[in-house]
C-alpha cells in the first residue's frame, strides 16, 4: 500500500508537469505574445508572466522581442533642395508594439520581412526631406541655422505616421543620421577646394604674422615714446619746481647785483675748467702779473 | 503464508518441498532484488530533489548584479529586482530563470564613420593603403564640417551601466545602440565646427560637444549608461597633408615672428619705463640739488657782503685769486707765455679740427 501512495504521487507529479507544459507558457520580460485559436488572435499579451492555453492545434502562441531593435538602412544618395548630392546612412531603433497586429502582417511573423518593409519607409521618408532641405541645414557652425535634429525628427515623424496608418504593429523609438557623405566624384573638388582656401590661408598667416609683429612694434614703440614724453614733461614740472623754490632767493641776491655777477662767473670759471683744459695766459693775467719784469733765458726777438 | 508455517510444512512433504522451495527462493531472491531496487530507486529519487533544489543556489559576482524572471517576470520592481554580490537562491529552471548583468566594468566602443579605409593592423605595421585622389563612400569614412570641408575623425567612449535592467532588458544589442548613438554625435558635432576648429583651435570642444551629444542620446533612448570618458581624433584628408603642413608651418613662422614682435615690444616699453623713471629721478635730484645750491650761494651772498661793501675790489682781487689758484691746481696743462724781451707778445698758433691722415691702403702695406 505504501509502494503505491508513492507511485501515486510520482505519477501525480508526472501529470501536473505534463499538464502544466501542455497548458501554460511563459512570456518572458523581454517578450510580447500572440495566442491564436484556430488561427484567429484572440489574446494580446504584452506583460510578462505564466499564461494558460489550449493545447495545440486548438491554440497556438507565437512570441516576438519587444526589446528596440537596430536597423541600419544602406547608403541612399539624394539631392538637397539646393541640388546637392548627399549620401545619407540612416538608423533607426525600432520594435514589435502589438504581436497581434505585427503576427497578421507578414507571414510567421518575420522580422527580416518587416525590417525590409521598414527600409523601404526609412528610405522614402529619407529622400523626401533630405530633398526638402538646403545642405546648410546639415552642416552649419550656426546652431540656428543647423537643422541636423529638425530633419532627423522630420525623418521620425513621417516613418511613424506610416507605420501607424497600415497599423504594422511596429513602433519606431529613436531615428538617427549615421553617415553624411558625398559622391566619389564629389570629394575631388571639395579637395581642390580646401586646397586652394589652405594655400590663402598660407599666404595670410604670412602676411598677417607681418603685419602683427609691425603692429605689436609700433604700438610699442607709441608707448614708449608717450612714456619718454611723460617723463620729461614731469621731468621739465619738477625742474620748474625747483626754479620757482630757488627764485625765492632772488631778493637776497638783489641786495647787491654786482658781488652777486662776481661771484657767478668765479663759479663759471671754477665750474668750466678741469683737468682736460689747457690754460693759456701771459704776464698780463693776474696773478702772473707778478712775473712781469722778472729776468728770463727768452731770446729776443730780432 | 509466514515464513514459520512454511518451515514446517517444508518437513511434512519432501518432495513437493524440493520444487516449492526452488520456487520460493526465486520469489525471495526477486523481492529482494524488487525491494534493492525500490530503495536505489527511492535514494536517486531523493538525490534528485536535492539536486533539484540544490541546483537553485547560484553566485553573484562583485561586478555584476542578477535579475529572477519568475515564469517570465522580474521577481521585484526597480532597484529591488537586482541582486547584488553574494550567495542566493531560486527556484531551478523553467520555474525561475536568471539573467546576469554586468553592471560596473567600463566598456567602450569605438566610432569609425568619419575615418579612411584601413585596419587596426595596417595601422599598426604602418603599411596603410596610400590615398587615392578621392574617398569613396562605400569603405572610407569622414566628416562634413560646417564650412563643407572634409576631415577625418574617429571617437572612442568609455562608458559604465548605469541602469542595468534598462540596458539588457530594453535593447537587444545595446552595445550598438551606444555606437549608433557615438555614430550620431561625431557626425552632428563634424557638422557645427569648421575645420580649423576641429583641428586645431576647439579641439577640447569638439570633443566635449561629442561627448555631451552621446550622453544627450542616451539619455533620450533610455539607454541607462554614463559616459565615463571620450576621446577624439581627427586629421585632414590625407590627400591634402602637405598643404595641411604647410599652413601649420605658416602659423608657426607667423606666432614666431609676433612672439619676437612682442619680445622687443616688452623690452622697448620696459626700457623706455626705466628710462622715464631715470629722467624723472634726475629731475627731481637735480631740482633739489638746485635749490640747495641756490640757497647755499645765498648764504654765501649773505656772508660774504658785508666783506664785498668794505672793499670790494680788495675783495674780488681776493676771490679771483683763490679762484686761479683752484683752476691752477685742477687743469691739465698750463701754457705760461712771457712777454719777449723786446716787450711784444709772443704769438701761439693753433690748429683746429686737424684732418686725419688717410689709413694706408692695402697695396701701399705691401
Amino acid at each position: 500500500m505504501k509502494r503505491n501512495v508513492m507511485t501515486l504521487i510520482i505519477g501525480v507529479i508526472l501529470v501536473v508537469i505534463f499538464l502544466l507544459l501542455l497548458f501554460t507558457f511563459q512570456v518572458r520580460r523581454t517578450q510580447i505574445a500572440v495566442v491564436t485559436t484556430f488561427g484567429k488572435p484572440v489574446a494580446n499579451l504584452d506583460q510578462p508572466g505564466l499564461y494558460f492555453k489550449w493545447p495545440w492545434p486548438i491554440q497556438h502562441v507565437y512570441k516576438f522581442d519587444n526589446r528596440i531593435q537596430n536597423f541600419e538602412d544602406r547608403p541612399s544618395q539624394s539631392l538637397t533642395a539646393d541640388s546637392n548630392p548627399l549620401i545619407v546612412t540612416v538608423y533607426v531603433g525600432w520594435r514589435i508594439s502589438d504581436a497581434a497586429a505585427f503576427y497578421p502582417k507578414f507571414p510567421g511573423g518575420s522580422v527580416e520581412m518587416a525590417q525590409t518593409m521598414l527600409e523601404n519607409m526609412v528610405r522614402n521618408a529619407q529622400n523626401a526631406v533630405v530633398a526638402s532641405n538646403t545642405l546648410s541645414a546639415f552642416v552649419n557652425a550656426d546652431p540656428t541655422q543647423l537643422k541636423f535634429d529638425e530633419i532627423q525628427n522630420e525623418m521620425l515623424q513621417t516613418v511613424q505616421t506610416d507605420l501607424a496608418t497600415n497599423n504594422y504593429g511596429m513602433k519606431l523609438e529613436f531615428l538617427g543620421l549615421k553617415k553624411i557623405q558625398l559622391p566619389d566624384s564629389v570629394t575631388q573638388a571639395v579637395f581642390d577646394r580646401m586646397k586652394a582656401n589652405r594655400q590663402k590661408l598660407i599666404d595670410n598667416l604670412k602676411s598677417q604674422g607681418v603685419a602683427d609683429a609691425l603692429r605689436i612694434r609700433s604700438a610699442a614703440d607709441s608707448d614708449a615714446a608717450r612714456t619718454l614724453a611723460d617723463a620729461n614733461a614731469e621731468a621739465i614740472r619738477t625742474r620748474a619746481e625747483g626754479e620757482a623754490e630757488a627764485a625765492k632767493t632772488l631778493p637776497t641776491f638783489e641786495q647787491n647785483p654786482q658781488l652777486a655777477g662776481f661771484l657767478l662767473r668765479i663759479d663759471a670759471i671754477k665750474q668750466s675748467l678741469n683737468q682736460k683744459s689747457t690754460l693759456i695766459f701771459d704776464e698780463g693775467i693776474p696773478p702772473f702779473d707778478l712775473f712781469q719784469n722778472l729776468p728770463t733765458n727768452s731770446v729776443p726777438n730780432p | 503464508m509466514s515464513d514459520h508455517e512454511h518451515h514446517h510444512h517444508e518437513h511434512g512433504h519432501t518432495h513437493e518441498h524440493s520444487a516449492s522451495e526452488g520456487q520460493d527462493a526465486g520469489t525471495q531472491a526477486l523481492a529482494e532484488a524488487l525491494r534493492s531496487s525500490f530503495f536505489i530507486v527511492k535514494v536517486v529519487m531523493l538525490l534528485m530533489v536535492i539536486a533539484f533544489f540544490g541546483s537553485g543556489f547560484f553566485t553573484v559576482g562583485a561586478s555584476e548584479k542578477v535579475v529572477i524572471l519568475r515564469f517570465g517576470k522580474p521577481v521585484g520592481e526597480g532597484d529591488k529586482a537586482l541582486l547584488g554580490p553574494g550567495m542566493h537562491w531560486s527556484f531551478p529552471y523553467p520555474v525561475d530563470e536568471l539573467v546576469r548583468i554586468t553592471n560596473s566594468a567600463q566598456q567602450s566602443v569605438t566610432t569609425t564613420v568619419g575615418w579612411y579605409f584601413t585596419t587596426p593592423e595596417q595601422e599598426l605595421s604602418g603599411e596603410e593603403l596610400p590615398a587615392g585622389s578621392t574617398l569613396n563612400p562605400a569603405i572610407d569614412g569622414y566628416l562634413i564640417t560646417a564650412d563643407r570641408d572634409i576631415v577625418h575623425s574617429r571617437a572612442t567612449i568609455v562608458y559604465h551601466v548605469r541602469d542595468p535592467i534598462a540596458y539588457t532588458f530594453g535593447f537587444s544589442n545595446a552595445p550598438m545602440m551606444v555606437l549608433n548613438a557615438l555614430n550620431n554625435a561625431l557626425i552632428h558635432a563634424g557638422a557645427s565646427f569648421n575645420t580649423d576648429d576641429i583641428l586645431i583651435n576647439r579641439q577640447t570642444d569638439f570633443r566635449d560637444a561629442v561627448q555631451q551629444r552621446v550622453m544627450d542620446l542616451a539619455d533620450q533612448e533610455h539607454l541607462g549608461i554614463e559616459v565615463d570618458q571620450c576621446t577624439v581624433d581627427s586629421i585632414p584628408p590625407r590627400q591634402l597633408a602637405g598643404v595641411f603642413a604647410d599652413v601649420v608651418n605658416a602659423r608657426e613662422t607667423s606666432a614666431n615672428s609676433i612672439t619676437a614682435a612682442q619680445s622687443e615690444a616688452t623690452n622697448l616699453v620696459l626700457q623706455a619705463g626705466a628710462e622715464a623713471a631715470a629722467k624723472i629721478t634726475r629731475a627731481v635730484v637735480d631740482s633739489g640739488n638746485y635749490v640747495t645750491l641756490v640757497k647755499a650761494d645765498a648764504k654765501r651772498f649773505n656772508d660774504l657782503l658785508p666783506q664785498y661793501r668794505t672793499n670790494a675790489a680788495l675783495f674780488e682781487q681776493q676771490q679771483i685769486n683763490l679762484a686761479m689758484a683752484e683752476v691752477l691746481t685742477n687743469v691739465g696743462d698750463k701754457w705760461f707765455i712771457p712777454e719777449n724781451a723786446n716787450g711784444k707778445s709772443s704769438q701761439l698758433r693753433l690748429q683746429l679740427n686737424p684732418e686725419p691722415p688717410a689709413p694706408p691702403t692695402e697695396g701701399q702695406n705691401q
